[in-house]
């Protein structure tokens, strides 16, 4: 059984790559993607935690976080296509129109 | 649990987490958006055995049908439907990618100092329990999904209520954001 500063250590790790990269990419399909690589790190988190604690409550919320990932990977690709269609990019920066 | 599982566990542990690392740090910093995907499939695949080893196969098997199976192939649809090799010019990063950096790192030196220090106890090799009542007739240590199930459609049944509301709504959503214009 994994230690639990490791998982944590793990977790952080995932989660700071996360942070990095909607910080630092251009590409709305990239940052989505780290989103979920962010929501998943948290997914470790519970999981490693209900084990802590011998419950399995941190198990059944990692299950409503992953279904709420779909739901929201889902909006936001719908939402990449549509902004597709209406400015011709996908680039965070070309996005700009309350800049005005 | 298996003792030979349990006793190579943490090295399985450590190498499925190194290996999403991994996979994370080819999503961020590749230039094709396919080898981006392709460390983003790396990632959650490793996630999901990093599950396993957590001993919560529920969770690995739903991971590995959600995220491999649907988000991914999501996520390839998109980048080929949109063409991404127009702008190929204007750099991979933001211009404000060096400080965004400093500050991610800075932030992690601080965590990783704080929980360097704290210990959480012994890794804890006791089995999952549930509250009596919820748990009758039911081998908890042993049966995963059953005792997730239980967790789920029993104790946290208004969350889980709430949550096919909010699939209802991003599925009525992302229907009418996607369409054409025409009406």
């Amino acid at each position: 059984m994994p230690s639990m500063n490791a998982v944590l250590f793990i977790s952080f790790l995932l989660f700071s790559v996360g942070v990095a990269g909607v910080l630092i990419r251009r590409n709305v399909l990239i940052i989505l993607m780290c989103v979920e690589l962010m929501l998943n790190a948290a997914n470790l988190n519970l999981v490693a935690f209900a084990r802590h604690s011998g419950t399995v409550n941190g198990q059944a919320f990692a299950l409503l976080v992953m279904g709420l990932a779909a739901a929201e990977v889902s909006i936001g690709l719908a939402l990449v296509v549509a902004l597709y269609r209406k400015k011709d990019t996908i680039q965070v920066d070309q996005i700009n129109l309350l800049k005005g | 649990m298996d003792p030979l599982l349990a006793s190579i566990g943490q090295y399985l542990f450590h190498a499925f987490g190194l290996l999403a690392v991994a996979g994370a740090l080819a999503l961020v910093f590749s230039k094709n958006a396919i080898h981006s995907i392709c460390g983003f499939l790396l990632a959650m695949l490793a996630v999901a055995g990093c599950f396993l080893t957590l001993s919560a196969e529920f969770l690995a098997v739903a991971q590995l049908l959600v995220y491999a199976g649907g988000i991914v192939v999501l996520f390839l649809f998109v980048v080929m439907l949109v063409e991404m090799t127009k702008y190929k010019e204007k750099g991979l990063f933001q211009i404000q990618a060096p400080y965004a950096i400093a500050v991610v790192l800075a932030g992690a030196v601080v965590v990783i100092s704080v929980f360097w220090r704290t210990l959480f106890g012994p890794a804890t090799a006791k089995a999952l329990t549930l509250s009596p009542s919820l748990g009758q007739g039911l081998d908890v240590a042993n049966q995963n999904a059953q005792a997730v199930s239980r967790g789920i459609f029993a104790q946290y049944l208004l969350p889980f209520e709430i949550l096919s509301v909010i699939l209802l709504v991003a599925l009525v959503g992302a229907v009418v954001l996607a369409k054409t214009e025409r009406v």
